[in-house]
């Protein structure tokens, strides 16, 4: 057993855990963050996709030990009380049908936008080519992330 | 029925883009899905045969029951010896079924023992220990095989692996060919695909020993269905389980399937002293979690010089893998659809339902309407180019015209309204279609080959069961119907309880907005249960979200119940202002006299009468607001052999694409692509269009990149999303998505199915895009998915894709 | 989907990871960015005693000019641990080598860029990954440390077959060192499935063009399509010191995958690799003329 310390959404946590917990695994079944998703066995779906230390990166592919003094934030963590406007925006703009994929897309996004506030389409398709959605045919998505950069911009304008 | 203006008070929600409040909890992570749910479970897995083909011997789970943590481990033979066979609905042979492999396996994937333990970790460290004897047997994969006299069986009681036979003629074949100026042939080949929902099969278990009865979670899309088959399997009273439905991660069909688990977590779960949870992973998915079958389909067209359709026949053999439930489904549903968009009086249709030791199959978005609208339009495409006619022309020469609706076809399906026409012609002028053929020209003489294909689709919705009258006796679901609870709460406010469930169509949204007009309210006001659970749940055998009832059955329900409840307000408020109801109106959550404005009750007075002051209400009234509701189809007839009714709606759309082939990679890459689309009314076009556009990607995904591969011996290469290809957002193009309205008289909103469209129309319109942008090259189309490989092949070599 | 049971070590220095492999030989994994690693433990296709994480040791991340010095020429020193996302930010590799950060922009995706390292890459030595066919092409150098010291590897000399290298069983790769590349043009282009994909052939190529589309020199790495990244000698024979026009690309691109048997699975049969290998060669080629 390993023990790890770690700040996930701005909280400090110390827990004992087995060499091979998977990070998702870690945050889903020990912590009980279950917004982050587990859609596959290989890496390919990014439904598991957190931000660690600024970066997002796919939890299942993350030992929790390689976690140790990290910063995590998840989609639980995005916002407390109102909306991030990337979550308003996946609402306005019918970016969300099953909502599997959901909180790994809104990662994404929000990634992206802190690195290129205003991506073209292409870019924005770019940023999510590591998360698979079933349901959307991601144009909706596409579109929403577009919609909550142009919103940020007025805002901070 | 109750018509479309009495439904309304005002119509400020329906029809309108209103956002889907309801799922806020999706995007901050607080989603309900199996998984999530805050029990203390034992985890479950199987072990499953690595054999395509074998008798089963022994199994030795000594070691995974001595490991520590383990705590339970049952055969697939203890489970069989416990349950019912696995009942079939469409074969008219006898094959016999567990839900776990006993005897012999037919399948790899096939589960042969459940272990549980106490967590995760463990569980697949034990899976490991079990030890089995398998006695391989000749393996059988492919069609042709498989029906060869000498084949291994799959079921040997069946004396055959052809499970299901049958012929049906419609009009006068034979003269139509007779007739005929020109007959165009082809054979098609679908591979297995599926449309792999984000969130795999999930369940948890509990035995309560106090009642002897099960409390079951799981993301099923059936519970109506399910609850019976887990019941007569276990062979328990439908008293005895109770199945709740939390929010699922997508279904797409392929969560129809999960019920045979339901049935060995039960078993186990008797042997714990918690809930046992079995999360599938997507190997187990896509190993033999349910596929697409895939078929080969022979299918004639004899045409008039003119272009006129005179007859159609079609030999239509599909795969079924080895799974009794849905073997024959997909035929019947083909045969329902045969002739598409198009009037053709003469249809003659042989189909074969196959069992091979290919993994079991399920009703996949579209069921068999995907295959029956690729073949037919890649058919109308050839047609046209051997006429020297242009597609487009073809398709106008022998549409069903608007004023030929409501339109039966030879074998008795009726198709109630549509404008085919109309939806072409749009989609031609979306596309600029006269423009492209002429871009098309000079970019050949540059060595760039783009192609333009079109396809013509119905979307039919609405299943009426009972069509599988190839079973003896009575079906045992006949037409589709939907329960609905509707209640206004001491606020004033609605509350909504579907007996079925969803797997991200917003519902809840759509109801929202259907209820808030009908009672002059806000969407906001209006919430609808996110969770199915049958001890609550206004339910029918037939609840579940397929085959795109939604719109017609569901909310038929909800409307009569809302429509009951709105009529109890009125009574109360006309007994409470002293008004007839006549001289009353809603607005704003209240009623108020139409006479006398101010003389005016608001739903939350009227709510305190009816749940706290009752000897207030009108005398011989019932207290509370809440009402419930169960609605059919009453255009459904008893499906049979010459009046097969099968679906209940039927949408349309038109697919129009430009693709550019890369010939020197064989790489197809999309230039442009549009919809149009006609779902009769649509309750909320972002909903709408969400739906079309994904349902689209599937079929590019199904086009171009997805296919279940397996080799000789049974075994499936393609078991991670490593290897089996999902559509990704980088290299999809812009949909431009357009909409007719034909509202649907058989439903009390005139909306049509909406869901699997994109799926259907899809594989055509881009197979006839390749096979136009390589005519150069004398390339035809005749199977999926069209791998870049094989266009290669195709333009170097063979000419066949 | 869960790895087996292992022991896990976080050394916080390469002397400590470099001995403890050569006491415990054969038992163990090195864990760098974990994209290719873990996947194989949750799979179950490795079963590792030990999993030495490298992510502990600082001083392995770093893209920096060298100058000259002990006989080696000016270069970029990259740290093993750096990962395709810095790489592919780095304005330093942009201006000077920028080979490296067009190759590194194709791998995988986003998540997977910010994760995985270029030395997790070379060691793991994928047939079918990316930057093998970059170092290739750039005629790189690395760097391996064991309990015996360091020493220089050839990347000629590096890639052995599939999934193996030159590196000893108990040495860890911990530098790449590339050239400072100046008028030199280097492209890197792949066929795959879908953008995220594995190469079903990937080609880097660097190039310096002289007057009149004169070849002056070529260098070609090509992954995804043999049992590993190798360079084509027969095309750039054919190439070197000749004027450069589409035909003769196309002629000498045919060669692409003489002496190569081309690898077979559902992505593409060993035919099909090589006719792609084929085209694909000569499109590198295109590109950067």
């Amino acid at each position: 057993m390993h023990k790890i310390r770690l700040r996930i959404n701005g909280k400090e946590y110390e827990e004992e855990v087995e060499a091979r917990l998977l990070l998702v695994h870690f945050l889903r079944d020990k912590l009980h963050l279950t917004g982050t998703h587990v859609g596959c066995d290989t890496g390919n779906c990014g439904a598991c996709t957190v931000s660690s230390n600024g970066k997002t990166v796919k939890s299942c592919n993350m030992l929790a030990v390689q976690a140790d003094g990290g910063d995590l934030i998840t989609i639980e963590g995005v916002a407390t009380g109102a909306l991030d406007p990337v979550q308003e925006a996946f609402l306005d703009k019918f970016a969300v049908q099953c909502g599997y994929c959901t909180p790994g897309m809104i990662m994404s996004a929000l990634a992206l936008l802190k690195d290129t506030p205003r991506p073209t389409e292409a870019e924005i398709r770019e940023a999510i080519e590591g998360n698979i959605c079933m349901c959307t045919g991601y144009q909706q998505i596409v579109d929403a992330i577009s919609h909550a950069a142009a919103r940020l911009s007025q805002v901070r304008e | 029925m109750l018509k479309f203006d009495e439904i309304f008070v005002t119509r400020d929600w329906f029809g309108k883009p209103v956002r889907r409040a309801a799922d806020k909890r999706f995007v901050t992570g607080e989603g309900s899905y199996v998984d999530d749910l805050p029990f203390d479970c034992a985890h479950a897995g199987f072990v499953r045969s690595p054999h395509a083909h074998a008798r089963l011997g022994r199994i030795d789970t000594s070691k995974a029951e001595a490991m520590t943590g383990v705590l339970a481990v049952m055969t697939g033979p203890e489970v069989a010896a416990l349950t019912n066979p696995v009942g079939a609905r469409a074969i008219t042979r006898p094959a016999r079924q567990h839900v776990m492999a006993t005897g012999k396996v037919r399948y790899v994937g096939e589960p042969v023992a459940i272990v549980v333990a106490e967590n995760r970790y463990i569980l697949e460290d034990a899976l490991e220990l079990v030890e089995v004897e398998y006695d391989p047997l000749p393996v059988v994969v492919e069609i042709d095989d498989a029906m060869r006299s000498d084949a291994p069986l799959v079921f040997e009681e069946a004396g055959s692996n052809i499970l299901l036979h049958d012929t049906l003629s419609h009009g006068n074949i034979d003269e139509a060919f007779r007739e005929a100026d020109v007959v165009v042939k082809e054979q098609f080949r679908i591979q297995r695909f599926s449309s792999t929902p984000l969130e795999n099969w999930a369940i948890i278990a509990k035995y309560e020993k106090g009642t002897d009865s099960y409390v079951v979670w799981a993301n099923d899309q059936q519970p109506g269905r399910t609850i019976v088959n887990v019941c007569n399997v276990l062979g328990i009273a439908a008293s005895k389980l109770r199945l709740i439905v939390p929010d699922s991660g997508g279904g797409f069909g392929i969560k129809l399937a999960i019920w045979p688990y339901i049935i060995s977590q039960c078993l186990v779960a008797r042997k714990v002293d918690k809930p046992v949870k079995w999360i599938q992973t997507r190997h187990e998915h896509l190993l033999g979690g349910t596929h697409t079958p895939d078929c080969i389909v022979d299918l004639e067209l004899a045409i008039k010089k003119d272009g006129k359709i005179l007859g159609l026949r079609m030999r239509d053999r599909q795969n079924d893998g080895s799974f009794v439930h849905t073997a024959g489904i997909y035929n019947l549903i083909k045969f329902a659809n045969l002739v598409g968009c198009y009037d053709i009086r003469s249809t003659h249709n042989e189909m074969m339902s196959i069992v091979t030791n290919k993994a079991p199959t399920v009703q996949n978005r579209g069921v068999g309407k995907p295959a029956m609208m690729f073949t037919l339009e890649r058919l109308a495409h050839r047609a046209a180019r051997h006429l020297g006619m242009d597609p487009a022309e073809f398709r106008f020469r022998n549409f069903i015209q608007p004023e030929q609706m409501p339109y039966t076809t030879p074998w008795g399906e009726i198709y109630e309204s549509g404008n085919y026409p109309e939806c072409l012609r749009k989609a031609l002028a979306q596309i600029n279609y006269d423009e492209i053929k002429g871009e098309q020209e000079s970019l050949r003489k540059a060595g760039t080959y783009i192609g333009i294909g079109l396809s013509a689709s119905v979307e039919p919705g609405t299943s009426n069961l009972g069509y599988y009258y190839t079973s003896r006796g009575t079906p045992e679901y006949m037409g589709n119907a939907e329960g609905a609870i509707v209640s206004m709460d001491y606020d004033g406010n609605i509350n909504v309880l579907l007996g079925s469930v969803e797997e991200g169509q917003g519902h809840a949204t759509a109801v929202s907005q259907v209820v808030a007009d009908m009672l002059a309210i806000t969407p906001d006001r209006v919430t609808m249960a996110s969770q199915m659970d049958s001890m609550m749940s206004p339910f029918l055998g037939h609840s579940g979200c397929y085959a795109n009832r939604f719109n017609d059955v569901d909310m038929g329900a909800v409307i009569m119940a809302t429509k009951k409840v709105r009529d109890k307000v009125l009574k109360i408020a006309a007994h409470k202002l002293d008004s007839p109801v006549t001289e009353l109106q809603l607005g704003n959550g209240a009623v108020c006299s139409t006479k006398q404005k101010d003389r005016r009750i608001t739903f939350k007075e009227i709510a305190t009468l009816a749940y706290k002051q009752v000897l207030l209400l009108p005398p011989d009234m019932e207290p509370g607001l809440k009402e419930v509701a169960y609605y059919k189809n009453s255009f459904a007839k008893l499906p049979g052999k010459e009046d097969f009714n099968v679906q209940m709606t039927h949408g349309n759309s038109v697919h129009a694409v430009v693709v550019e082939v890369d010939t020197k990679s064989g790489m197809v890459h999309f230039r442009k692509y549009v919809i149009v689309h006609d779902c009769g009314r649509q309750i909320n076009p972002g909903i709408v269009d969400g739906m079309a556009i994904g349902s689209t990607v599937h079929g590019i995904g199904t086009a171009l990149l997805e296919e279940f591969v397996y080799d000789e011996n049974g075994q499936i290469l393609t078991t991670s999303f490593a290897d089996y290809l999902k559509p990704l957002a980088i290299d999809l193009p812009r949909f431009e998505l357009s909409h007719l309205e034909s509202p649907c008289p058989t439903t009390l909103l005139g909306t049509k199915a909406v869901g699997e469209g994109g799926a259907i129309g899809s594989l055509a319109a881009i197979a006839n895009a390749v096979e136009d942008a390589l005519t150069p090259f004398g390339v035809k189309v005749t199977s999926l998915p069209m791998t870049p490989e094989k266009v290669l092949r195709a333009i170097r070599e063979t000419k066949v894709i | 989907m869960i790895p087996p049971k292992f022991e896990y070590i976080a050394p916080t220095s390469l002397a400590d990871v470099a001995s403890f492999l050569a006491s415990h030989p054969g038992e163990s994994k090195l864990l760098a960015g974990g994209q290719s690693l873990i996947p194989i433990l949750k799979l179950r296709l490795a079963s590792p005693g030990y999993l030495v994480d490298l992510g502990r040791i600082g001083g392995l991340s770093y893209i920096r000019e060298e100058p000259a010095a002990e006989g080696r020429p000016a270069g970029i020193a990259i740290g093993a641990m750096t990962t395709y996302a810095e790489i592919r930010k780095s304005a330093l590799l942009r201006e000077k080598c920028a080979l490296l950060t067009q190759t590194a922009a194709t791998v995988a995706d986003v998540q997977v860029r910010n994760r995985g390292t270029l030395g997790g890459s070379l060691a793991h030595a994928d047939p079918s990954a990316d930057m093998p066919a970059a170092v290739l092409a750039l005629g790189a150098e690395l760097k391996a440390v064991g309990s015996n010291g360091e020493r220089w590897i050839k990347i000629a000399d590096y890639f052995k077959g599939m999934f193996t290298t030159a590196l000893a069983e108990n040495e860890i790769l911990t530098e790449i060192r590339v050239p400072i590349l100046s008028g030199q043009r280097t492209a890197y282009i792949k066929a795959a499935r879908r953008p995220t994909d594995f190469a079903i052939a990937g080609v880097a190529v660097r190039l310096r063009l002289g007057t009149s589309d004169m070849c002056e020199d070529i260098a070609i790495g090509v992954t995804g399509v043999g049992d590993r990244a190798y360079r084509p000698a027969d095309v750039e024979r054919a190439l070197k010191g000749k004027r450069l026009d589409p035909n003769l690309i196309e002629a000498a691109a045919a060669e692409a995958v003489r002496g190569v048997e081309p690898l077979s699975n559902v992505h593409g049969s060993a035919e099909y690799r090589a006719q792609i290998a084929r085209v694909y060669v000569a499109r590198a080629i295109a590109a950067v003329c």
